[in-house]
Parts: C-alpha cells; sequence; structure tokens
C-alpha cells in the first residue's frame, strides 16, 4: 500500500526543506504524480512549477502538497486560516473588518453561531474578532466567519477586553507550532493568560493584571530572533523584572 | 610593456578592471515598512523601502493588476530630471519581475532613498529594489541582477566604477540580467534564441557614446560580474531566512 501511495505521488522535489527564492523551478507537473497541491508562494507555469515568494519549500506527503514557508508583514488571506479583525464600519448585512491585507474583509452579520436577524452579536467599530477566512479571493474581499464548518463557534468570535498587537506572520505561524513554542510555554509557568494568534500576524493577549499583559506581549515580541535556551533565559529575566 | 599594461589596468581605488566593490545588503532594517533592503557597494548606498500591497484608488487603481509606483528620494535637493529618470527606468524594470495580475486593484510603492552616492547608483538602486520586493513577499517571476560597467578614454572595459571614474570615462552603461534561478527540471529555464535565458538584458542604460564592439565587450564583462552578484544576492536572501527560522 505504501509502495503504491509513493508511485502515485511521484518523486518528491530535490529543493524540499532548501531556501528558494523567486523564479526557481520547484517541480516537473509531468513527473509529479497524477495530483499535486500548490499552496502559498508557488504558481504553476506550464508544466513547472515556479517560486513566486522567498523561504523554506516544505511538502506535506500524506496530500502530496508544497508551499513556501516565509515570514512577511503584510499578509495575504489563504482560506481556513484563523485571523484577528478589528472592525472598521458596520453595513446592513455585514462588518467590514482590517485584517491586515489589501483589502478591508467582510463578516456577515448572520456568520456567528446561532446568530438570526433578530438576535445578532452588535460589534461597534474597533472592536477586534477572531474570525476564520472562507473565502479568499485576489479580485474580491475576503470573507470571514465566526463558525467552523459544523456551524459551531468553537473559540472564534467577538475578542472582549485585553490587548492586540502586530508581529510578523512567521512569529505568529510559530506561535501557533506544535509543540507548543517555547516563549509561550515558560510564559506560562509563571502567568495565567489567554491568547488568540491570528495568521494574519496580530496576537491578542488577556490577563487579570495589566502588568501580565504587558509583560507577555513584550516577551513574545522580543522572542522572534532567540534560540529555545535565549527564549527561556529572556522569560526568566522578564519574571525577574515583575517581582 | 608589462608595466604600462599594469598601469593602464590599475585603477584609482586600486582594483582590477573585472574587480566589484565590496558588496553588502541587509534586509528588514525598518520597522513600519513591509519590506525593506540596504545595498552597498562601498561608498555607493541605497535603502530600498516596499510599501503594499495596499488598496489605492482613483486613477492609479487598475482591475487588471497592481499598480507600481517608484520614488526616488535624493541625498538632498530636489529632485530633478535625472531623478525623474531613474525613477521611470526602475518601474519599467521592475515591472518585468512582479506578478503584478496577483494583487488586482492595489498598489505597491517602492521607496528609494539615496544614502551615498559614489558611482554605480541606478545598478545599485535595482539591486536594493528587487531585494527589498523579496523581503516584502511581493510575488516576483523572478530575481534581476544589475551591474554598472564603464569604458575609459583607452577604450578599456572596467566593472562597477566609481564616481570619479564615471566622471573621467568615455561612457557607461547600468546593464539588468535576470537572476539565473536553482531548477530540477532539465532543459528550463528555455533558452531563447540559442542563448542561456540569464543572457537576456532586461534594461539597458547608456551614457556617453562607445562603439559596437565596446558594447558587446561591455556585455561580456557585466554578464561575467552579475554572476559573481547573483551568487551574493542568493547567499544574502539565505542567511536573512535563517534567521527567521532560529526559532523553530
Amino acid at each position: 500500500m505504501e509502495a503504491n501511495d509513493t508511485v502515485q505521488t511521484g518523486p518528491v522535489s530535490p529543493l524540499v526543506l532548501q531556501i528558494v527564492a523567486p523564479g526557481d523551478i520547484v517541480l516537473d507537473l509531468a513527473k509529479a504524480g497524477k495530483v499535486v497541491r500548490l499552496g502559498g508562494g508557488l504558481r504553476q507555469d506550464g508544466d513547472s512549477v515556479v517560486v513566486t515568494r522567498a523561504g523554506r519549500l516544505r511538502h506535506m506527503q500524506a496530500n502530496n502538497k508544497y508551499w513556501v514557508e516565509g515570514s512577511q508583514k503584510r499578509y495575504v488571506p489563504n482560506v481556513e486560516d484563523g485571523v484577528i479583525g478589528v472592525v472598521v464600519d458596520r453595513r446592513f448585512e455585514s462588518y467590514s473588518l482590517d485584517i491586515g491585507a489589501p483589502t478591508y474583509a467582510i463578516l456577515p452579520i448572520l456568520a456567528f453561531e446561532g446568530a438570526t436577524r433578530r438576535n445578532a452579536p452588535n460589534l461597534q467599530p474597533g472592536a477586534a474578532v477572531y474570525a476564520r477566512v472562507v473565502k479568499a479571493h485576489r479580485d474580491v474581499q475576503p470573507e470571514l466567519s465566526c463558525m467552523d464548518v459544523s456551524n459551531k463557534s468553537s473559540g472564534f468570535g467577538s475578542l472582549k477586553n485585553g490587548y492586540v498587537f502586530e508581529c510578523s506572520t512567521g512569529l505568529a505561524r510559530s506561535l501557533l507550532s506544535k509543540p507548543m513554542c517555547p516563549v509561550l510555554e515558560a510564559l506560562g509557568k509563571r502567568f495565567s493568560y489567554e491568547i488568540a494568534v491570528g495568521l494574519n500576524g496580530r496576537v491578542w493577549v488577556n490577563a487579570q493584571e495589566p502588568s501580565t499583559i504587558v509583560a507577555v506581549s513584550n516577551g513574545i515580541l522580543a522572542s522572534e530572533f532567540l534560540t529555545p535556551a535565549q527564549q527561556h533565559i529572556m522569560v526568566a529575566k522578564v519574571i525577574e523584572r515583575m517581582q | 610593456m608589462i608595466n604600462l599594461e599594469m598601469s593602464e589596468q590599475a585603477r584609482v581605488d586600486g582594483r582590477t578592471a573585472n574587480q566589484l566593490r565590496p558588496t553588502l545588503c541587509s534586509r528588514s532594517l525598518l520597522e513600519r515598512a513591509h519590506g525593506s533592503a540596504r545595498w552597498q557597494q562601498d561608498n555607493t548606498i541605497i535603502m530600498a523601502a516596499v510599501y503594499g500591497p495596499k488598496p489605492v484608488s482613483g486613477k492609479k487603481e487598475d482591475p487588471e493588476r497592481a499598480t507600481l509606483e517608484v520614488l526616488w528620494k535624493t541625498k538632498s535637493g530636489i529632485a530633478g530630471n535625472a531623478d525623474k529618470e531613474a525613477e521611470v527606468t526602475i518601474r519599467r524594470t521592475l515591472e518585468y519581475i512582479v506578478l503584478s495580475s496577483m494583487h488586482p486593484n492595489t498598489g505597491i510603492s517602492i521607496i528609494l532613498q539615496v544614502v551615498n552616492d559614489d558611482g554605480a547608483i541606478l545598478a545599485c538602486a535595482i539591486n536594493a529594489a528587487c531585494a527589498a520586493l523579496v523581503d516584502a513577499g511581493i510575488p516576483l517571476t523572478g530575481l534581476i541582477v544589475a551591474v554598472s560597467v564603464g569604458v575609459t578614454t583607452h577604450g578599456v572595459v572596467v566593472v562597477d566604477p566609481t564616481k570619479v571614474e564615471e566622471k573621467n570615462f568615455r561612457a557607461h552603461v547600468c546593464l539588468v540580467f535576470p537572476n539565473r534561478p536553482k531548477c530540477t527540471v532539465a532543459g528550463l529555464p528555455a533558452p531563447v534564441g540559442g542563448e542561456p535565458a540569464e543572457h537576456g538584458i532586461i534594461t539597458c542604460v547608456t551614457r556617453g557614446a562607445m562603439s559596437v564592439d565596446e558594447y558587446m565587450n561591455c556585455l561580456e564583462r557585466g554578464r561575467a560580474a552579475s554572476v559573481k552578484i547573483a551568487k551574493f544576492t542568493r547567499t544574502s536572501l539565505e542567511h536573512c531566512q535563517r534567521s527567521y527560522e532560529i526559532m523553530s
């Protein structure tokens, strides 16, 4: 069965896990098997797959998917990304949200769990919302939803209180990685806080004490270019300064 | 005889004719820009910042593609005709590599600040702009390499002239070539007219007069030098990418 799978997916690109630059040709589609899925940073040019963004080439064997992983300051919406948006406008049937993308995103008023025409959450401009991207196409505004595929809220929704700050998309991705990112683990040992990380490079932090919020946000922002060991030392210093 | 040849080849700063100045490139220096790069060729320094893709309105909005905007900031004084020309040259060069159809109805701004001008400023600016676009994650079809080549009054071709050299030379030219990509597919990138794709010229700006033979000589030297810059661009990019990944 396994041997059969490898025949189906074809040989993996030799550039996988290497750093690629725009213009690099990573794959010959004629030899790459029946189904190849292309994620961010790649484009099909005739029979070959070409890189459009710099980063590290990744490959998932299970569904033969290729994508380029890099760090940017500007977010480009992708379907199924969890993002944090700020309400900028309320219209009759939807909210306009700033998610850091080239255009504002739309969040329909009925895209909340259990929302009806009579009973929909009332968000004011400036409110932070954790939502899921359901439609992302370059020609239309991205569309968000505060429900998962089975129409449950599952953590999405308005973020009350707390503090939102911006970081690079690379840092946001590593905060969401499994096993848990060392800085969050180290901070969690000392502080109790709530956190929501949007793949658009926005992080929401809430805690009982404002000082905890400040310490956690500063700790996360300072961790971007540190190794796991350095992160533990940095967090220890933050805690020391708090006392 | 040998001495005479040597004296003809030796340059003001002691370089040989084919020697580039020490090149430095640092990326992501600016906090607020979406992408930035500082490109330095000894005393010629350019700082490039990229903003976008961002919403634009009015005349600039194009439903088919993203509009590119290049702003050239001089070191001091107000922008003259030469600066305007540089803006247009760089915009047309970058339009060749930016996949503008990926972000319709948006705009991309590229701001180039001259920190210091010691010759080969246009080539330096194009290299800086390309590095900043990569840093911002703007979708590109490939990378480009710019190199400046000069022709002395004796007809000797030298690469990467300084400001003093440019003034004394008969002519100098800024050449932009495509960067040779990493490739896993045999026969690609497809050669054009029997020549490899990286031999193509994207942009060529000449100042002064030179013969056809001299121009062809410039092209050859420029190509040879561009390979070195291309290699450097890649090393600098990989170095920058690694610093992002220390965490995981």
